[in-house]
């Protein structure tokens, strides 16, 4: 077990090397955009406590995943699996709980606690055999894919919109909006293989602009109803409901052309730390967008043919 | 027609195609083999514009990506897509769109299933149904007949035949020489990256003869079975 976590380590160092960094000042960096952006949250929403426990679940999911998890029980047998998992849920848990702890969050601190270690004896996507079906399977991939791995947020995005707007609380409706295009970022968080990319007979810039263009129609899609009824039920904010979904929008570019910027390799610090500082400014988004955008046609040339 | 010219390919200091030069004309078939690690994927890669490399690649419509099926020797399937999304996803990236799906499935894949989930077999008839669809004028297949049963074997030698009918270009490579001498014009022979010989149709019995005799050679009798 201790080989496993070491080993972890020096995987983990070795994709923050990757990146450029040294690994010490990596961890440190990294803890200082979490403890920000949670600060951020907390100043901004009073939902920001579901916002944390929310993100560190979803990591933690994806640690549970059926086949990781049954390569560590083939490979260290039943017992060890289970304390393996717990201890990594524990481990990925330790900055979130501390931060709910510092808010004074005890029963929600607690809470997240106890769903990290019941979380860590289960895996998913076990019996999943049957395909879900999803509105996006005319134009795969990203939301196809994305929509079927994430699709239990959207009924509760829906949820919490239609609460929202029963006892009157905009910023839970706003909230609920934002979730749904904090989902769909996540489907362009990881480079997908080069076939995927080559296959194209088109531009660059054109390949870009599809790629934007149906995120933009798909992301507009799901949020629709949650946008219509706010702009029916609070048509006093019409300006801040859609300078929302425009911002929306704006980082949904932003995170589809960081991500062919670096292609064939992932999303590195460098563009993550600009993505973020766009949160805290969304109006660099204006000069974020067009650097990511020349920088993704020039790594896209080589396997899209422009000779240009 | 697809034309090579002084093709070369070094990965750090160790060339693994050397000098090779190669013609490929339309309504010919033509045959890729040689041992594991003797640049033939290398050589797929670098015509498809996967690779960099220095010599030349030319073809009478370019850019020659654009009209080309590569169906890669292990295709790559993302987690939750099915096979009919597969199929989409590869028509939609050379503007075909409305390509009727159901009627074309001639391998009668499971096309609302995962991909993923599917059988070796069935994950390269997927992608090559996929890469016909697509209409492509050139058609690179590495391994094609690897891990497909005999039935759809069968099929795929019929399909090769029938793209040699239609003008079009088609390379492919495969460990069964049988495979190769039912469909081929032409094999070229690469060993460790360089190009051994070529021969057409009357030569491939001897060719096949001098694999066995210089993969063999005295390899069985050392073995001393009893």
């Amino acid at each position: 077990m201790k080989n496993y976590f070491n080993l972890l380590l020096v995987l983990t160092n070795r994709k923050i090397k990757k990146a450029g960094l040294n690994p010490g000042l990596g961890y440190l960096l990294g803890l200082a955009a979490f403890i920000l952006l949670a600060e951020y949250l907390f100043q901004k929403t009073s939902f920001a406590k579901y916002l944390v426990i929310l993100v560190c679940l979803s990591f933690q999911f994806q640690l549970s995943e059926k086949n990781r998890t049954d390569f560590l029980q083939s490979t260290f047998g039943d017992k060890t699996k289970n304390k393996i998992r717990i201890l990594e849920n524990l481990m990925v848990s330790i900055p979130f709980v501390s931060f709910l702890l510092y808010k004074g969050l005890i029963i929600e601190a607690s809470i997240l606690g106890l769903c990290s270690i019941s979380f860590a004896l289960v895996s998913f996507h076990a019996h999943f055999n049957l395909s879900i079906p999803t509105p996006f399977s005319k134009r795969p991939f990203e939301f196809s894919t994305g929509f079927r791995r994430t699709f239990y947020l959207f009924p509760m995005a829906y949820a919490l919109a239609f609460i929202a707007i029963n006892v009157d609380n905009f910023n839970l409706g706003v909230f609920s909006f934002l979730l749904i295009f904090l989902t769909t970022l996540g489907f362009y968080s990881k480079p997908e293989q080069e076939y995927y990319v080559w296959v194209h007979a088109e531009t660059p810039g054109k390949f870009l602009k599809n790629k934007m263009l149906h995120a933009s129609k798909n992301a507009a899609f799901l949020t629709a109803p949650i946008l219509i009824s706010m702009l029916i039920f609070y048509p006093s904010e019409v300006a801040l409901i859609l300078g929302f979904f425009l911002i929306g929008l704006l980082f949904l570019w932003t995170i589809i052309l960081a991500k062919y910027s670096s292609y064939p390799e992932e999303m590195n610090l460098p563009e993550g730390m600009i993505v973020a500082f766009s949160l805290f400014f969304p109006p660099l988004l204006l000069a974020v967008i067009p650097f990511f955008y020349l920088k993704s046609v020039n790594k896209l040339k080589f396997l899209l043919n422009d000779k240009n | 027609m697809i034309k090579i010219k002084e093709l070369s390919k070094l990965f750090g200091n160790k060339e693994v195609l050397k000098n090779l030069s190669m013609e490929f004309s339309k309504g010919n078939v033509y045959g890729i083999v040689g041992e594991n690690g003797a640049g033939k994927t290398t050589l797929f890669r670098c015509i498809a514009g996967l690779e960099s490399y220095s010599g030349e690649i030319i073809s009478d419509v370019m850019p020659l990506k654009n009209h080309l099926g590569l169906l890669l020797t292990e295709p790559f399937f993302f987690t939750m897509m099915t096979g009919r999304e597969y199929i989409r996803l590869l028509c939609n990236a050379r503007g075909k769109t409305n390509v009727d799906i159901d009627n074309k499935n001639i391998f009668d894949l499971p096309l609302e299933q995962y991909a993923s989930t599917y059988s070796t077999g069935m994950k390269k008839k997927l992608a090559i149904t996929a890469i016909l669809l697509q209409e492509n004028e050139y058609f690179i297949l590495d391994e094609p007949f690897n891990g497909v049963d005999i039935q759809s074997n069968i099929i795929l030698t019929e399909i090769i035949l029938k793209l040699k009918e239609l003008n079009k270009v088609v390379i492919i490579s495969s460990h069964i020489f049988s495979t190769l001498s039912d469909t081929c014009d032409e094999i070229h022979l690469l060993r460790k990256g360089e190009q051994i010989k070529s021969v057409n149709k009357t030569g491939f019995k001897d060719l096949e003869q001098e694999m066995k005799e210089i993969t063999i050679g005295n390899l069985i009798k050392n073995l001393e079975l009893k």
